[in-house]
């Protein structure tokens, strides 16, 4: 509620029903009964007042029993005066709305008008499509580029695939070769069991390992003492 | 002075009011309906003069107000806030049914979305109409103790 309420007293103010005089439709809630539970929060305070003296003055002796009361409310007339606040409030700030609608329109007329008249907008327009067309052309021609530039890439991708393929298979031939040699060495192998009769064959066997081999690659079985 | 100006007005807080300035000379006041800075003087600087109003009766009987209404209708838009007298004013039944020397003052522009349940530019005020039941409730006490002594003044006469 108001603080003015709080600050009021509920005075003998005497007057006939006021719900007449709101109209229809005044107390959508609540009766024209009493008002509840008003509890006036002031107290006599001895203050001075305006006038010829300062808030410095001390106030005079005449004064010393004065008893200061707020002035008298009837409780009906103030639901009834709040009750038409509430209403012009809302009427005031529908007006305002409308108001501010008004004038944001004039604004965007304003602004509409100031851009331009009719034969810039025309030229606006053709710049516009001019420049959309110019638009249209680039992209045809960075498409191309890309497309080309994809083909490009796929092509190169597939080489290197490719090239992968081979060398993959070339080193898998290898390795398939190496291991068939070294098969085929392991039949020469000397393993436990072999060793016996490795080493009987050697020693039936003895060669001669007295050369030398010069650069080339040439065995030389001839010194220079002999 | 612009100093002084721009002290009131670079700081934050201030709004734009339509209320009236007052002018004129001594026992004759004058005043001016004016769009200002709240925080500008009472007769200081102003956004924009809207009207004015006469508060002295004139040879007719009649007090003279002049409205822009064109212009308040473009202040109340940019939002503007109205002291109670101009609102008091503006409420009044005579203000949108044309008012005596104003501006363009578009009254036949107004739309009838808000013409129709208007009396004024603007609604009553509750405080006018408030007012006005006092008064009416005040002169019907004062007349009833003239119809009772006057009733017992008749009755004792006509008793003995």
């Amino acid at each position: 509620m108001l603080p003015a309420l709080r600050r009021c007293r509920p005075g003998p103010v005497p007057l006939p029903a006021l719900a007449a005089a709101l109209g229809p439709g005044a107390f959508p809630g609540l009766g024209p009964g009493p008002f509840p539970g008003l509890c006036p929060a002031w107290s006599p305070r001895a203050v001075p007042a305006r006038g010829r003296k300062t808030r410095h003055d001390p106030p005079a002796k005449s004064k010393a029993g004065r008893v200061k009361l707020p002035p008298p409310v009837d409780p009906e007339e103030l639901l009834v005066v709040l009750e038409r606040y509430r209403q012009h409030r809302l009427v005031l700030s529908a007006l305002r709305a409308e108001f501010r609608a008004e004038v944001l329109q004039r604004k965007r007329e304003e602004r509409l008008a100031a851009e331009g008249s009719v034969e810039e907008l025309e030229e606006h327009r053709r710049l516009m499509a001019w420049n959309e067309e110019e638009n249209a052309r680039q992209r045809a021609r960075r498409e191309e580029r890309l497309r080309k530039e994809e083909e490009e890439q796929k092509r190169r991708k597939l080489e290197i695939a490719e090239k992968q393929a081979r060398k993959m298979e070339a080193f898998l031939e290898e390795k398939e070769k190496e291991v068939l040699q070294l098969q085929e060495e392991a039949k020469n192998f000397i393993t436990p069991e072999n060793l016996e009769a490795r080493i009987e064959e050697c020693l039936d066997n003895p060669r001669n390992y007295n050369f030398a081999i010069d650069k080339d690659g040439r065995i030389v079985k001839r010194t220079v003492l002999s | 002075a612009f100093s002084a100006g721009s002290r009131l007005l670079r700081g934050r807080g201030g709004h734009v009011v339509i209320r009236f300035a007052l002018g004129g000379c001594t026992n004759r006041p004058f005043f001016r309906i004016v769009a200002a800075n709240s925080r500008r003087a009472r007769d200081g600087k102003y956004l924009e003069q809207l009207g004015c109003l006469d508060p002295l009766p004139n040879a007719h009987g009649e007090k003279v107000a002049g409205l822009n209404l064109e212009r308040l209708r473009y202040w109340l838009g940019c939002g503007a806030q109205l002291s109670r007298p101009a609102e008091k004013l503006l409420g009044r039944p005579g203000a949108g049914a044309g008012m005596g020397t104003g501006g363009p003052g578009l009254a036949p522009a107004l739309t009838a979305s808000y013409r129709a349940g208007l009396a004024g530019f603007l609604p009553l005020h509750p405080m006018t109409v408030t007012g006005a039941e006092r008064l009416r409730r005040r002169r019907q006490r004062e007349q009833q103790p003239e119809a009772a002594p006057a009733e017992g003044s008749a009755e004792p006469g006509t008793g003995t």
